[in-house]
């Protein structure tokens, strides 16, 4: 063999640590989510999201390195025009090996996952129920237990654990305040359930992120997460 | 046997045999299609607690018209037989009560089944508009009866060649993919009907 | 002239067999006691007829009419004696390399068209607020662009595979010729109902047309659901002819193990075109014959499921991207032997994974679902099974890798390409577990995320290997290589135009803009979506001119580029050890295969020609 391999492996193997630290640091920058983490799901999500964007940064500096190690290091140079690489057409330890790690890597990443899923769809003690209904192309909220009335913008208590009870009336829509990460379609002729405790307060939007026709990119609410006292006085505003 | 007859023959069983695989691959094809039928009927025909259901149907009309398709599949293999071994009348003969059982059926599920003609001492049918038992009845049967449309005119086909000698005892490769295709056919019924007619409880 | 070509009858026939078809709906109405004019039935009756009328009046069923009537025909391969050489291409010919071309060059035009549809609507989408585009006509576009480019990509599989498989295993043609022609032709009348479906109100819906949407909208849908009826044929009688060819009419000596590595993704690719394609059939007609018929399969008044729909889509539409992926892939695993100068690493390994990928694939529809309310815990296998399909997937980069390690590597346009690839669908796939795991796809789904990882699937998994395809084989199609400085301009701009575009993609998805929205909220991600928008607009404008910098050079150099070798890769394939251009009989003798087909390094051919049957084709 005309190569040097184990000085190559050597080499290789510490650009793929230093690229996987700058290609992390490239999506950080890249993948910006937004800064308010407005629900108690926020942080498990975006902490599984940036989990995630370690797996990419290392399995993709991994296969890029090792590529533009070959290209720079085994290009054919000026007078080997004609030379034929080394010849070698497979290694069963190497296959196995790069078959193995790959699954325990998706096993553990599975676990993490569901674990992760179970978090943020746990139902919890004291949910209060808001009806969500979606039509083309308005929403509408309902809050039984509070009295016969409907809104169109949606007010919450902050740190209440909801549980939000969907609906549509005419076509698909989806629940969706990107401040609260979480997201579940609305489906005519079921009632679908989303839970999610608001953390923040402060005012967001509510978009429709399933395209319901015409108007879906302009289909909005407003959603205002309140402390208890004024989501109290707001109940008895609406009674009145 | 002369060598350039030979080779011919060889040319021959080998187009067959590529024409059987082909065949057998179209069928694998169709079988997602007659599923994606089959897990619908389960998927929409059940009852808020999940209780599979059906519709109340004419048991009559339902058994009668699988009676009929089953008969005509007998003919239809009585058929293949008989050009194998070079009985021509006889290949003729059951050909045409296969294609006209598979008439017979057709007419069935069109009249009786589906109501098309409106028939004085039939009373009520289930449209295509009534909700998922309309739907799915007239999905499933309409698919199937697209193709026994297809086979009964490939078996006009297959015979009016068989008139003209087409086919020889060794030289039928149409015949037995009408063949292959009839049975086919028949097979999807044979879930079908159960589906349709049979499996969970009626409701009306 | 012009009517003596196949295609020109073809689309007479074609309107005169729509307004024929429209007719008689209409009359069979009247007659049964029906209003005369029901949009829904008359224009799928019309386009349906309109269909198949195209098939008779380009001549891809007269000789299955002669066989009808109890006459055989002979296949005679070749030109048209009577007519210029050039008609060939565009009537009914059987030579699976003139359908191959047909299939590519389809492919490209679709391509241009679809491409040419996300154009209009980044140019709208560079800024917020609404610009020139109405708000209808840019969710009627975003559909538009999705099948055109979907129906391209099938033509351009289809292309690669028709060209390439009867080549690479010794066969004088495919096995059933003239289904093979069938199957292209009927991609045209499909595409034509694609298009006109926008002249008829659109699809606004997107392309996954999910009902109730889709079953409330305009008659455009019905034309939408004929139009991929006809490409799904296509596909499955594609895939079965493909099928049968590669299973029985490679020559002495190939083993499955022995076929060069496209063979089995086209193997792979056209297991899952054969079953699922039936799928979203199954799914559309449903959709057209509530909308036609009234039957309520979705409609929850009557006790429809609209989820439903959504299962049966995506059962097809997920192994579909395999389908668009696997031969890319395999012309990557192709190529890097080639110019590599190297044996391709685990050559089994890699055949079998697409095959695995092929069948895992069938497993994971689900996650396309996760937000759309089936039940919570059956999203948990879904996850599991998707995470599975890197483990295959990784097996395949790692094998490339390992290829090029140690070899003596060159770089011409189509290595570039390859390379471009395999960087750009690492993207792709690396882009896949966030999306597979639940939680972080209850924040990414149908955000712009989504949106830039398919892109990176595709182009990295269809487009840049498509390029690499035609660069590599031009010269054995034409005879002429081609420009080389104009290929490599157009890798140069292609590449870093799609990182940024599919990159900037990725971003504003993560800042939370939504998929299929006309407008966007401008303070998102701190304001700074616009101008991420605006470079993801410039980006993707320079990917339509590289295309166009294709376009021009593979004209030109068809007609004055230098005369090619037979072999200018040096390659082991079977194709390169006869003539460039291919002869109409492609091998003068049949093939005996005598050594491994990427065993670069040994001095032992690949393949031989058994030249004392020379001579003697094989028959169909």
């Amino acid at each position: 063999m005309r190569s040097n391999y184990r000085r190559h492996f050597l080499y290789a193997g510490i650009l793929v640590v230093v690229f996987t630290l700058v290609i992390q640091w490239i999506l950080d920058l890249s993948l910006p989510l937004p800064a308010i983490q407005g629900s108690a799901q926020s942080a498990a999500i975006d902490n599984l999201i940036g989990q995630h964007v370690w797996l990419i940064a290392g399995a993709g500096a991994l296969v890029l390195v090792i590529m533009g190690y070959s290209i720079v290091a085994f290009r054919a140079r000026p007078g080997e025009e004609d030379e034929e690489g080394d010849y070698f057409h497979g290694h069963y330890g190497l296959e196995i090996a790069w078959t193995v790690i790959p699954l325990i890597v998706v096993a553990i990443y599975g676990v993490i996952g569901t674990q992760v899923l179970a978090q943020v769809t746990a139902p919890q003690d004291n949910e209060m129920t808001v009806e969500v209904e979606g039509l083309q192309w308005s929403w509408r909220f309902a809050y039984p237990g509070h009295g016969e009335f409907q809104t169109t913008e949606m007010v919450v208590p902050v740190n209440q654990p909801l549980l939000l009870s969907m609906s549509a009336v005419d076509v698909l829509h989806s629940f969706w305040v990107v401040e609260w990460r979480v997201k579940q379609d609305l489906v005519p002729g079921i009632v679908t359930e989303l839970r999610v405790t608001p953390t923040e307060v402060g005012e967001f939007q509510l978009r429709c992120a399933e395209l319901c026709g015409l108007r879906h990119a302009y289909m909005l609410a407003d959603v205002r997460v309140v402390l208890q006292e004024d989501f109290d006085a707001w109940i008895n505003e609406q009674l009145e | 046997m002369s060598a350039l007859a030979a080779d011919a023959i060889e040319v021959y069983r080998t187009a067959t045999r590529n024409n059987r695989m082909g065949m057998w691959l179209f069928f694998f094809s169709e079988l997602f299609l007659f599923g994606g039928l089959l897990i619908t009927r389960f998927a929409l025909w059940v009852d808020e607690d999940g209780h599979i259901i059906r519709p109340e149907l004419d048991q009559n009309v339902g058994l009668i018209v699988t009676v009929v398709l089953l008969a005509s599949s007998y003919f239809m293999n009585r058929s293949e037989v008989a050009i194998a071994n070079g009985r021509k009348r006889d290949f003729l003969v059951s050909l045409w009560i296969t294609g006209f059982l598979g008439v017979v059926f057709l007419l069935g599920v069109v009249i009786f089944e589906w109501g098309l003609i409106q028939l004085p001492f039939i009373e009520h049918h289930i449209g295509p508009t009534d909700g998922v038992f309309g739907a799915v009845i007239f999905g499933m049967t309409g698919m199937h009866a697209i193709h026994v449309i297809t086979g009964v005119a490939f078996i006009v086909v297959v015979w009016r060649n068989g008139r003209r000698d087409v086919y020889t005892e060794e030289r039928h490769w149409g015949v037995e993919a009408c063949a292959i295709y009839w049975h086919y056919v028949d097979l999807v019924w044979i879930f079908f009907y159960p589906a349709i007619y049979l499996i969970g409880h009626a409701v009306h | 002239m012009l009517m003596q070509l196949g295609l020109t009858r073809g689309l007479i026939y074609q309107a005169a067999g729509t307004v024929l078809g429209m007719v008689v709906a209409m009359v069979w109405r009247l007659l049964a006691g029906m209003e005369l004019w029901d949009q829904e039935v008359v224009f799928v009756v019309g386009g349906l007829v309109g269909g198949f009328s195209f098939m008779w009046g380009v001549g891809a069923i007269d000789d299955w009419l002669e066989w009808c009537r109890g006459k055989a025909t002979p296949l005679v391969h070749g030109p048209p004696r009577d007519k210029p050489a050039w008609t060939r291409y565009f009537s009914t010919d059987y030579n699976h390399k003139v359908i191959g071309i047909q299939y590519s060059v389809t492919s490209l035009l679709m391509l241009m068209i679809g491409g040419s549809f996300a154009l209009i609507f980044r140019a709208e989408l560079a800024q917020a607020d609404l610009q020139f585009l109405g708000i209808g006509m840019y969710n009627k576009l975003i559909g538009l662009h999705g099948w055109a480019v979907i129906a391209a990509i099938l033509l351009g599989v289809g292309g690669m595979a028709n060209y390439l498989v009867p080549l690479m295993i010794g066969a004088e043609d495919m096995a059933f010729p003239r289904l093979n022609a069938f199957a292209f032709w009927i991609n045209v009348p499909g595409a034509l109902l694609l298009l006109a479906s926008a002249f008829l109100g659109g699809f606004d819906a997107g392309w996954t047309a999910y009902p109730p949407l889709s079953t409330q909208g305009s008659v455009g849908y019905q034309f939408l659901f004929l139009a991929i009826y006809f490409v799904g044929l296509s596909s499955i009688l594609g895939s079965l002819n493909l099928l049968v060819t590669i299973l029985t009419m490679r020559p002495k000596g190939m083993d499955l193990f022995r076929i060069p590595i496209f063979c089995w993704a086209v193997l792979a690719t056209s297991l899952i075109q054969l079953t699922a394609t039936q799928a979203i059939g199954t799914a559309f007609l449903m959709g057209l014959s509530e909308r036609a018929l009234g039957m309520g399969f979705f409609d929850p008044e009557g006790g429809g499921n609209p989820i439903l729909f959504q299962h049966i889509f995506w059962f097809y539409s997920h192994p579909a991207v395999y389908v668009f992926v696997l031969p890319g892939l395999g012309i990557i695993s192709e190529l890097l032997p080639v110019f590599s100068r190297k044996p391709l690493f685990g050559y089994r390994w890699i055949a079998l994974s697409s095959l695995a990928i092929a069948l895992v694939g069938f497993l994971v529809w689900g996650h396309h679902m996760f937000t759309s309310g089936y039940s919570q815990y059956l999203r948990i296998p879904f996850m599991i099974a998707t995470l599975l399909v890197a483990v295959p997937t990784g097996v395949k980069f790692f094998s490339w890798v390992a290829t090029m390690w140690g070899g003596r590597l060159r770089f011409p346009t189509p290595m570039l390409f390859t390379l471009g690839a395999i960087s750009v669908f690492l993207l792709g796939g690396l882009t896949g577990p966030i999306l597979a795991t639940v939680a972080s796809d209850l924040y990414l789904h149908d955000t712009y995320f989504v949106v830039g990882h398919f892109h990176a699937t595709l182009f990295g998994g269809f487009v840049f290997p498509f390029c690499a395809a035609i660069y590599f084989w031009f010269p054995k199609i034409t005879g002429r290589m081609y420009n080389e400085t104009l290929g490599k301009l157009h890798f140069y701009i292609m590449t870093p135009a799609f990182w940024l575009m599919s990159i900037g993609q990725m971003t504003v998805g993560t800042m939370g803009m939504r998929r299929r929205i006309v407008d966007y909220d401008p303070t998102l991600g701190g304001g700074l979506i616009e101008a991420r928008h605006l470079e993801t607009t410039i980006a993707a404008f320079l990917i339509g001119l590289s295309i166009l910098i294709m376009i021009y050079n593979l004209v030109t150099s068809a007609e004055i580029g230098v005369r090619a070798p037979a072999n200018p890769w040096r390659s082991r394939s079977p194709e390169w050890q006869i003539p460039s251009p291919v002869p109409e009989h492609s091998f003068a003798a049949p093939l005996q295969v005598v050594g491994e087909p990427y065993d670069y390094g040994l001095e032992e051919e690949y393949v031989v020609m058994d030249e004392s049957q020379a001579g003697h084709t094989q028959a169909h």
